[in-house]
């Protein structure tokens, strides 16, 4: 059924019977797939990919400090570094030690990339779902302004 | 109209963000070696009898760094460097994972 008012607004309605739809108005012309801009701005980040690459970083950088200090050598070896022993149980500023601080800031990096990941998704989606709200009743609002 | 929006939905779905990774590690760098030269700078003006002790810890990774005007630019260097890697690695890997 297609009601054709006077008004910009074009009315589609659709008829349900039960749980089945009996007559869809939307032809498949109207399916056209989204502008790649629209993509680019409200596609989401790939959240283990960005785990994976933020613990990398994390845990390559982890290890390089770790090995630099134990390749310059001295005493006492990197007691500031050390520190992060605190926090990450078994680390030490030593050659295996570097491998734990491996382990840890992948552990952790992957934690901070996919954590970020799932927010920025949320936020990008609240964002979607204000302007889709926001355009409905723009349309809403045109329509009753003609009744 | 709910059928647009779900289909907008899976096409949303299957799409994913690649980066740009050079752009990313020119903005990390940026990022990292604007932040290094203030806190240099911040501490040089503050003065002291010794200023940044923890700060200048960073000359055992950056050989040349000091906490002085001078360091501070020895610093903008090597952060801006470490940044760059970083943001390169961090792209590069983001965008060989999410393709699989």
């Amino acid at each position: 059924m297609e009601i054709l008012p006077k008004t910009r607004v074009e009315l589609r309605l659709r008829v349900h019977l039960g749980p089945h739809v009996v007559e869809d108005l939307t032809t498949p012309a109207q399916h056209a797939t989204l502008p790649a801009p629209v993509l680019l701005a409200f596609a989401p980040l790939h959240r283990m990919a960005l785990g994976v690459a933020a613990g990398v970083v994390y845990g390559g950088i982890m290890f390089l400090l770790t090995e630099i200090l134990v390749l310059k050598g001295g005493y006492p070896l990197g007691p500031n570094l050390a520190l992060f022993g605190e926090f990450f149980y078994g680390y030490t500023v030593s050659f295996t030690g570097g491998f734990v601080g491996l382990a840890w800031g992948f552990g952790i990096g992957f934690m901070l990339g996919w954590g970020f990941a799932v927010v920025h998704n949320l936020v990008i989606w609240v964002w979607l779902v204000i302007i889709r709200s926001q355009a409905e009743m723009e349309q809403y609002g045109d329509f009753l302004d003609h009744m | 109209m709910e059928r647009d929006t779900l289909q907008e939905d899976t096409q949303l779905g299957k799409a994913v963000v690649r980066l740009n990774a050079k752009l990313l590690g020119i903005v990390t760098g940026l990022l990292l070696g604007i932040g290094l030269f203030l806190a240099t700078v911040f501490l040089v003006l503050k003065g002291g009898p010794d200023p940044g002790v923890h700060l200048g810890l960073l000359s055992q990774f950056f050989p040349g760094y000091k906490v002085t005007y001078l360091g501070s630019f020895i610093g903008f260097g090597y952060a801006f460097l470490t940044g760059y890697l970083i943001g390169v690695v961090l792209g590069a890997v983001y965008n060989k994972v999410a393709r699989i």
